[in-house]
């Protein structure tokens, strides 16, 4: 087993690791946060607009 | 005139998760199926200069036999450059007599034509359709 | 994360509305649009070559960017105005209609996918060559195309301002590198290591052509126009950031006229460094032409730099394209297009990382193909379907709404000339797409097709009718 192998070996598990990582992430913020606010993204709507919607709305 | 406003029916998980397989099936379907029935890519055939022959082994390596820079058209300059990409006669042999047919028959030709022109007609008056229906949605009511 | 961390988070802002991030200005735009597209005169241009020579493929390089010169003007004006993370996608629904919408934001999705998935193929198979120059041969590329998706949708996940920046980073030494190898042949002494008087002097089989230079004729530069597509493929992905730009309408129309005129010079000197010291035979097959020429050149130096910067441009494009992909396949999902699913950002890092996930395994499916040129041709196909609505994209836009009823960013001169202009060149590309690819244009129709069909009998009732369009405009004209 020579450097090369050891790093096609290398590549496989860290991509795995990384993968892993990712859907694990993925799976607690679906645990943590409701679907409803996870997907409370919209359109033609930014931060801005949202603050001034709600200091409207006296909150 | 303001109609209801169209209320979704609410898709289930399940729902969500079929549909997002399909998607991805038919991706690769689409994508997939003329890759590995080798219908993709374009069409080739081999020139031959004059006095040029070619075998194949075997083994699968193509000889061409009475090949020169010169009858394959190569100048010195050329020639000076295969070889520092580390070609020689033989194997530049090999790209230099493969050339692309792009000889097509014009009912393939219409026949995509009516294909895409149809396609696009079709986006577009259903589009429409759908769009006037959003529109009246937005601002009737 | 920790569950800790995340926990408190949840607890402390609890907000109601998550939305993308806004943290990106004129740089980033740039570093997406021409990172995507970088990597396309490191490979790929070259295949015009192939089909028309190399006076074809300069042919080709002109026509195809005055057809990408038209897509961007028409972009920024359109795209400064509608501000959403899909892009073409968020402005077919707006001027066009749902359906178009749909086929819209799937040509983006399948042209970013398969470029991505062209990218990592050609990294794994970079550092296969890189082994065996090193003197190490049969290094296995699969590991090495698998870990770069996983590293780069690991990069995307984690939030758009880094990955971005480090696009940036890796773009400009990609170019600057071109720059490098353009001086180090020695532009203004002729014959010295470019010998482009004799390198040009293409004989013509006289059954196939009889205009000197090109190996087959006007036909074969109409043809290579397929792939002098790959010169610039990418640019209009600009777009896809508009949701997360700080002011949209100054920043997109000004980081994608950049980007279009970075790359011009890019693929004008790609072409001179190559068409000078390759064999056009050659070089209308080669995986990495500018490699190959620096190779050519003798200088170690150069040979270095030119491995490292094709890797970079590689890394860079893959980057953009899960970028732009994912936030098309986001931007379907939040209108239900698509199962809603898709649509949840990340409370803490802010991207569309459900996308981002879905979309790794295809990606890694068509990089273990192996098959360069067939996967630069979906992405082509899909890119090039989209340029074709892009005339019909500006003609409603402006009908809808003529300049001076809503406010505009950016408003590009000359229309309709443009639109026009584009049209006919998209007409031409598909030609030469049929040509040398007919088989796998009609299989693509008959995705699309199906697609519709699918869209309009199940997917649509899914669908909210009037929030669909989300831009404060007034009604347009004649509806």
């Amino acid at each position: 087993m020579d450097f090369w192998d050891i790093l096609q070996y290398a590549a496989w598990i860290a991509a795995g690791l990384l993968v892993l990582w990712m859907v694990l992430d993925a799976i607690r913020v679906s645990k943590h946060f409701s679907e409803d606010v996870l997907t409370s993204s919209q359109e033609g709507i930014d931060e801005l607009a949202v603050q001034q919607e709600q200091h409207r709305n006296g909150r | 005139m303001a109609k209801a406003k169209y209320q979704p029916p609410k898709q289930g998980v399940v729902g969500q998760i079929i549909d997002a397989l399909l998607v991805l099936i038919a991706v690769f379907l689409a994508l997939w199926v003329p890759l590995v029935f080798n219908l993709a890519g374009a069409s080739t055939r081999t020139i031959l200069p004059a006095g040029v022959t070619q075998e194949t082994a075997a083994d699968g390596t193509v000889t061409f036999t009475g090949a020169t820079w010169e009858n394959l058209g190569q100048n010195a300059t050329m020639q000076k450059q295969w070889e520092a990409l580390g070609y020689d006669v033989n194997s530049a042999a090999a790209l230099i007599t493969q050339w692309f047919d792009y000889s097509f028959n014009w009912s393939m030709l219409l026949l995509t034509a009516a294909v895409i022109i149809g396609y696009f007609l079709f986006l577009l008056v259903y589009s429409d359709k759908e769009y006037k229906e959003v529109i009246a949605e937005k601002f009737d009511r | 994360m920790s569950d800790v961390a995340l926990k408190q988070a949840a607890d402390q802002t609890t907000p109601s509305v998550i939305n993308l991030k806004k943290v990106l200005g004129p740089a980033h735009v740039w570093a997406l649009g021409v990172g995507i597209v970088l990597v396309g005169e490191f490979m790929g241009w070259n295949f015009s070559v192939g089909k028309g020579g190399a006076y074809g493929s300069l042919i080709a390089c002109w026509v195809v960017g005055l057809l990408y010169t038209c897509v961007a003007m028409i972009d920024s004006e359109i795209t400064s105005t509608v501000a959403a993370a899909g892009g073409q996608y968020a402005q077919a629904k707006h001027t066009t209609g749902p359906l178009m919408a749909f086929n819209v934001g799937l040509y983006l999705v399948m042209a970013y996918t398969m470029l991505e998935a062209a990218d990592v193929l050609v990294i794994g198979d970079l550092v296969t060559m890189g082994a065996e120059e090193l003197g190490r041969p049969g290094v296995d590329p699969h590991p090495f195309v698998f870990f770069m998706v996983a590293a780069l949708a690991f990069l995307n996940y984690r939030g758009v301002f880094m990955a971005l920046s480090v696009n940036f980073l890796i773009t400009a030494v990609a170019f600057v590198s071109i720059i490098i190898l353009w001086v180090g042949v020695h532009p203004f002494s002729p014959g010295e290591i470019t010998q482009h008087a004799e390198m040009l002097a293409i004989q013509p089989l006289p059954e196939l052509s009889n205009v000197p230079g090109l190996p087959y004729g006007w036909m074969g530069v109409l043809a290579s126009f397929q792939f002098g597509i790959w010169y610039y493929l990418g640019i209009e992905g600009t777009c896809q950031a508009a949701e997360e730009v700080r002011s949209a309408g100054r920043s997109l129309p000004l980081g994608t006229m950049t980007g279009m005129i970075t790359l011009l010079i890019a693929a004008a000197l790609t072409w001179w460094i190559c068409a000078g010291m390759l064999p056009w035979d050659y070089l209308g097959q080669a995986l990495a032409p500018l490699y190959d020429a620096s190779k050519m050149s003798g200088s170690t130096f150069l040979h270095v730099l030119l491995w490292v910067a094709t890797v970079f441009s590689a890394t860079a494009s893959a980057n953009g394209c899960i970028n732009d992909a994912s936030r098309a396949w986001f931007s379907m999902g939040r209108d239900r297009y698509l199962p809603q699913w898709f649509s949840a950002v990340h409370p803490k890092y802010r991207t569309p990382y459900r996308s981002i996930l879905f979309l790794i395994p295809i990606a890694v499916a068509f990089g273990f193909t192996g098959l360069l040129a067939q996967t630069i041709t979906f992405s082509i196909l899909s890119g090039l379907l989209g340029y074709t609505f892009m005339p019909i994209n500006v003609m409603k836009f402006r009908r809808k709404w003529p300049l001076g009823t809503i406010k505009r960013g950016y408003v590009h001169p000359g229309h309709p000339i443009p639109a026009i202009v584009l049209f006919i060149l998209c007409v031409a590309t598909l030609f030469a797409v049929f040509l040398g690819f007919g088989a796998q244009l009609l299989a693509m129709m008959m995705f699309y097709i199906l697609a519709s069909i699918w869209f309009v009998f199940h997917r649509y009732k899914y669908v909210r009718r009037g929030d669909q369009f989300t831009m404060a405009w007034p009604r347009p004209r004649g509806y």
